[in-house]
C-alpha cells in the first residue's frame, strides 16, 4: 500500500505538513526534551529521586485517591447516565448541562470552593466534623476534589451507549422470562461494560495528573496528603530541575500506559457494540 | 458531543417500578446537588459575603484588572492558534487515507493525558535559565519563562486537542462527497473549503472553540509552573485567585473566582445551545429525507 | 393453545393504534397479520405478547384471562424484526438465555441446558455456529438463531414481528418455506406480522387483513384473495384497475359489460385485476376501446399499459405465451373486456 491513497481533494501536503510541524513544536519536541534531560541523571541518581520515601508516599496518595474517586464516579456516573437517559423529570436538561461543569469550571475555583465548603466551619464541614469525619486538609479531601474534577467522564461515555441500546434487547430478555434485575445484570451491564471501563480509565488518568483543585483542600502534609504533581512543583521551587524531571518522566510513563489502555478499551468497546469500521 | 435527550415513552416491560425510578432519580439529584450545585453556589455566596461594595472593589483593584487582561490576552492568542491547527489536522485526517493515521490521532490527544504540571515543566526545561535554549535566550534578552510567551505556550499545550478532536469525527462522518461535488462543478481548493467544508463544520468548530477557550482562561497547573507569579505582570486570574486565597483575602479570591465561575456558566450555556442546535439540524435532516416515502 | 382477543383498544397519544379488535386464534394455527405500515398489526402482536398493555379489552390464553399477566410469565416466544440477539453472548448462550434465567427451582441442569440448546440448534440447522457471536452471522442465520432462542423456553405461542422483513428476496423465500415446514412439524400456535401479501398468502393458514387499527377481513388465503370483503382488502392484495359507474336497477357497467351491484347505491366502484381482462383486436359494442402505450416483460407474464378514451391508463396482464401468440405492440388499437370484477358501493 502506498503512503496515501489517491484523492481528488487538494491540500493534503499543506494540511498534514502543518499538522506535523505544529504537533512537533508544541508537543513532541518539549516532551522529548523532558526525556533527554532525564538522561543527564545517572541511573542511581534517577532512582534516588523517584524512589525517595516522601515521593513514594505521594504515589500512594495520588494513585489511591484517584482510584477511589474514579470508582465513586463509576457508580455515580452510571446512575446519572441511567437517570438522564431513561427517566423523565423536571429540570433534566439543566442537570444534563450541569454535568459538564467540572470541565468548564477552572480547577483553582473548584479547589477553593471545595476547601471552603469542607473546612471544619464550612457549609458541609460543620456537619461532618461532629461525626468525626475530616475532609479538608486530609487525603479524603483529595478524593472529594478528584471526584468533582472527574465527574463527567463516566456519565459522558456511558450516556450515548445507553441511549443507543435497543429496547428490543430488553423486551427479548423479558419475553424469555428474565426478571428486571436479571436483564440489568445479564443484558444491559455487559453491553455497558466497555464504556464504563473507558470512563473509569479516563477519570483515573485525569485524576492522577490533577493539581489545581487538589492543592487547596489537601493540606499538603508530607507523607500524608501530598500528591505527585505537587512534588514536581516543590522540587522546581528548590531549583532541583533534575529531581523534578525524574518524577515527571515517571508520570509521563504512567500517562502513556493509561493512554494505551484507554485506546485498547475503546477498540474493545467498538467491537463489542458490533460497530465495525 | 454529549448525547441529546430522548423523550420517547418506554414500554412497560423495559422500565422500573415507580418507587425504584423515584429512588434512583432522587439519588442522582442528591449527588449532583452535593458535588456540583453546592460548590458552584458557594463561590458566589462567598464572593458576596461582605456585600456588593467589597465585591466590586476586589474586581477593579489594579492587580485583578491586569490579571483579567492577561487572561484575555492569553486566550486571544492561544485559541486561534489551536483553531487553525484543528482545522488543518481534521482536513488531513478526515478527508484523506494515509498510513500512520491512528498514531497521529493518538499523538494529537496526548496533551489531554499529560499532567498540567508536567506540561509546564517541559517548557521550563526548554526555555528556562537552566534549559536547552535558556543561555541563548538570555543573551538575546528574550524572556519566555516567567513571562507572557511561556504562559501562552503552556496554555496552547493544554488546549491543543480541543478543536481537532471535535472536528475529526464530525468531518469523518460527513465524508467528502460534497467536496468532490464542488470540485466536479469547477471550484478551486480554497473555494471548496470556504464555501462547502467550513459552513458544514461551523457548529462543531464553535463547540471546540468554546471548550478550548474555557480551558485557556481557567488553566492553573501548567501556567502556575511557567508564570513565576509576578503580581500585575504574569498572574492570570486563576493564579491571582490562588495568591489572594493564600493571603486569607477570601472575599477577593472568591470575587475573582466568581468571574471564572460565570465564564463557566456561559460556557455551559453556549455548549448546550450548540448541542441543541446541531441535534435539531440533524433531526430535521432525517425527517426531511424520510418525507417522500 | 387458543387465543381470544376481545375488544382490544390502544392509543398512543392522539394516535388510535388499535380500535376494538376481536379475533379468535385456534390452537396450532399459523396466522398472518397483514397490513400497511401503521395499521396496528405490530401493536396487536405486542399486546398479545404482553409487551404493550391495552387501554381496553381482554386477552384470553386457552380460556384464561392473560391481560394483566407480565410478559415474563406469559410463556410466549417473540421473534423481533431486527432479531434483538444479545451481541455480547455466543449463539449458544443466546439460545440458553431463557433457561438460565429461570428461578433455581425450575432451572434445568447444565447438562440438560446443553442438550436442549443443541437440539434447537439442530432444528434450525445451525449447530455448527454455537460458538460464534451474532456479529459473525448472516441475516438469515441470525433470524434462525432468534427463532431457536424463542423456542428454547417452550412457549405456548410463537409471535414473529416481520420475521423476514430485513432479509433479501432470495433468503426470504427460502426461510418462508422453512418456517412453514417447521410449523407443520411442531404445531405451535403462531402469529406473524407482515406487510407483504405474497408472504402472508404463501405461509399462513389464515390471513387477518388490518387497516387503521381495525380488522378488515379474516379468512384463509383463498377466501381473502378471491372474496375480498372490502375495497381496501381488494386493493391491498394485488394490483387493481378502478372503474366508476352509475348503477341502473342493480347493475353497474364497464364498457358494455354489466356486473351485478346488489349492495351499491347510485354509484359503484368496480375493481378489476390486471389478469382478469380479455384483449381483442376487433371492435365490439360491449368492450372498451384503447391504445397500447407500453409493453413490459416481467418474466413469465407481460404487462400492457392501455390508454382508453374514458380512463387515463389501465394495466392488463397476460401470459407470455398469449403475448407471443397475439404479438401486441405499442400503438396497437385494442378492445378490452373485464372477465371478473368486484363491485363496491361508492
Amino acid at each position: 500500500m502506498a503512503f496515501k491513497q489517491h484523492s481528488v481533494l487538494p491540500g493534503f501536503g499543506l494540511s498534514l505538513g502543518y499538522t506535523l510541524l505544529y504537533l512537533s513544536i508544541i508537543v513532541l519536541l518539549p516532551l522529548t526534551a523532558l526525556v533527554v534531560k532525564s538522561s543527564d541523571l545517572t541511573w542511581p541518581a534517577f532512582w534516588a529521586a523517584v524512589a525517595d520515601p516522601r515521593v513514594i508516599a505521594t504515589y500512594k496518595v495520588t494513585f489511591g485517591a484517584s482510584a477511589l474517586a474514579a470508582t465513586l464516579n463509576l457508580f455515580a456516573g452510571l446512575l446519572l447516565a441511567w437517570v438522564l437517559v431513561r427517566y423523565p423529570f423536571p429540570g433534566k436538561r439543566l442537570i444534563d448541562a450541569l454535568v459538564d461543569l467540572p470541565f468548564a469550571l477552572p480547577t483553582a475555583v473548584a479547589g477553593i470552593a471545595l476547601a471552603t465548603l469542607y473546612a471544619p466551619n464550612g457549609w458541609l464541614g460543620q456537619y461532618l466534623e461532629p461525626l468525626g469525619i475530616k475532609v479538608a486538609f486530609t487525603p479524603l479531601g483529595i478524593v472529594v476534589a478528584l471526584t468533582f474534577v472527574t465527574l463527567p467522564f463516566v456519565v459522558r461515555t456511558v450516556q450515548p451507549v445507553l441511549q443507543d441500546l435497543e429496547h428490543e434487547l430488553e423486551e427479548a430478555a423479558a419475553s424469555l422470562g428474565a426478571t428486571r434485575w436479571q436483564i440489568f445484570w445479564k443484558v444491559i451491564l455487559p453491553m455497558l461494560l466497555p464504556a464504563l471501563l473507558t470512563g473509569f480509565a479516563l477519570a483515573f488518568a485525569r485524576a492522577v495528573g490533577e493539581y489545581g483543585s487538589v492543592i487547596f483542600i489537601a493540606g499538603n502534609m508530607p507523607f500524608v496528603s501530598e500528591i505527585t504533581p505537587l512534588m514536581i512543583i516543590s522540587k522546581l521551587e528548590q531549583y532541583d530541575y533534575l529531581g523534578a524531571t525524574a518524577i515527571a518522566v515517571v508520570m509521563l510513563g504512567v500517562s502513556f500506559a493509561l493512554l494505551f489502555i484507554i485506546n485498547g478499551l475503546q477498540w474493545w468497546s467498538a467491537k463489542r457494540l458490533g460497530r465495525r469500521k | 458531543m454529549a448525547g441529546a435527550i430522548n423523550n420517547t415513552p418506554r414500554s412497560v416491560v423495559t422500565t422500573e417500578s415507580r418507587p425504584v425510578r423515584y429512588l434512583l432519580t432522587g439519588l442522582a439529584l442528591l449527588f449532583v446537588g452535593l458535588f456540583l450545585v453546592i460548590p458552584l453556589l458557594s463561590v458566589f455566596v462567598e464572593a458576596l459575603r461582605q456585600g456588593w461594595k467589597l465585591y466590586l472593589a476586589a474586581l477593579v483593584e489594579p492587580d485583578a484588572l491586569s490579571a483579567i487582561k492577561l487572561t484575555l490576552l492569553v486566550a486571544v492568542i492561544s485559541v486561534p492558534l489551536n483553531l487553525v491547527f484543528g482545522v488543518a489536522a481534521a482536513w488531513a485526517i478526515a478527508k484523506f487515507e494515509f498510513r500512520g493515521k491512528s498514531l497521529l490521532i493518538t499523538l494529537i490527544d496526548l496533551p489531554f493525558s499529560v499532567s498540567p504540571v508536567v506540561a509546564g515543566l517541559i517548557y521550563v526545561l526548554l526555555f528556562g535559565a537552566q534549559g536547552w535554549w535558556g543561555p541563548w535566550l538570555s543573551d538575546n534578552d528574550v524572556k519566555v519563562i516567567f513571562a507572557v510567551p511561556g504562559i501562552v505556550l503552556a496554555t496552547v499545550f493544554v488546549t491543543f486537542p480541543f478543536v481537532a478532536r471535535e472536528l475529526i469525527p464530525l468531518m469523518e462522518a460527513q465524508g467528502s462527497d460534497e467536496e468532490q461535488a464542488a470540485m466536479v462543478l469547477g471550484a478551486s481548493g480554497w473555494q471548496t473549503f470556504w464555501r462547502v467544508t467550513l459552513p458544514n463544520i461551523k457548529w462543531g468548530l464553535l463547540y471546540g472553540v468554546i471548550l478550548a477557550n474555557a480551558r485557556a482562561m481557567g488553566e492553573f497547573g501548567a501556567v502556575s509552573v511557567v508564570s513565576g507569579h509576578i503580581r500585575g505582570l504574569t498572574n492570570t486570574v486563576p493564579l491571582h485567585v490562588e495568591i489572594l486565597y493564600n493571603e486569607y483575602n477570601f472575599v477577593g479570591a472568591f470575587a475573582c473566582a466568581s468571574i471564572l465561575a460565570l465564564l463557566a456558566l456561559v460556557t455551559l450555556a453556549a455548549k448546550s445551545y450548540v448541542e441543541w442546535r446541531s441535534a435539531r439540524l440533524a433531526l430535521e435532516d432525517q425527517r426531511n429525507a424520510l418525507n417522500d416515502q | 393453545m387458543s387465543i381470544e382477543i376481545k375488544q382490544i383498544s390502544k392509543r398512543f397519544g392522539q394516535f388510535q393504534a388499535l380500535n376494538d379488535i376481536n379475533l379468535d386464534i385456534q390452537g396450532g394455527e399459523l396466522l398472518a397479520l397483514l397490513g400497511p405500515s401503521g395499521c396496528g398489526k405490530t401493536t396487536l402482536l405486542r399486546v398479545i405478547a404482553g409487551l404493550e398493555t391495552p387501554d381496553a379489552g381482554q386477552i384470553l390464553f386457552h380460556g384464561e384471562d392473560a391481560t394483566d399477566t407480565h410478559v415474563r410469565e406469559r410463556q410466549v416466544g417473540f421473534v423481533f424484526q431486527h432479531y434483538a440477539l444479545f451481541r455480547h453472548m455466543t449463539v449458544f448462550e443466546n439460545v440458553a438465555f431463557g433457561l438460565r434465567v429461570r428461578p433455581k427451582k425450575t432451572r434445568p441442569s447444565e447438562e440438560a441446558i446443553k442438550k436442549k440448546v443443541h437440539e434447537l440448534l439442530e432444528l434450525v440447522q445451525l449447530d455448527w455456529l454455537a460458538d460464534r457471536y451474532p456479529a459473525q452471522l448472516s441475516g438469515g442465520q441470525r433470524q434462525r438463531i432468534a427463532l431457536a432462542r424463542a423456542l428454547a423456553v417452550e412457549p405456548r405461542v410463537l409471535l414473529l414481528d416481520e420475521p423476514f422483513g430485513a432479509l433479501d428476496t432470495k433468503v426470504r423465500k427460502e426461510l418462508r418455506r422453512w418456517l412453514r415446514r417447521l410449523h407443520d412439524e411442531m404445531h405451535i400456535t403462531s402469529v406473524f406480522v407482515t406487510h407483504d401479501q405474497e408472504e402472508a398468502l404463501e405461509v399462513a393458514d389464515r390471513v387477518v387483513v388490518m387497516n387503521k387499527g381495525r380488522i378488515e377481513q379474516s379468512g384463509t388465503p383463498a377466501e381473502v384473495y378471491d372474496a375480498p370483503a372490502t375495497p381496501f382488502v381488494y386493493q391491498f392484495l394485488g394490483d387493481v384497475n378502478l372503474f366508476h359507474s352509475r348503477v341502473h336497477e342493480g347493475w353497474a357497467e364497464v364498457g358494455g359489460t354489466r356486473f351485478a351491484a346488489p349492495e351499491a347505491g347510485d354509484k359503484a366502484v368496480i375493481y378489476v385485476r390486471p389478469h382478469e381482462i380479455d384483449l381483442a383486436r376487433n371492435a365490439s359494442n360491449d368492450a372498451l376501446a384503447g391504445i397500447v402505450t407500453h409493453v413490459r416483460l416481467l418474466g413469465a407474464t407481460v404487462r400492457l399499459e392501455v390508454k382508453t378514451d374514458a380512463h387515463e391508463a389501465l394495466e392488463v396482464e397476460l401470459t407470455r405465451e398469449r403475448y407471443q401468440a397475439e404479438r401486441w405492440a405499442v400503438g396497437d388499437a385494442v378492445w378490452l373486456t373485464p372477465r371478473e370484477a368486484r363491485v363496491y358501493g361508492a
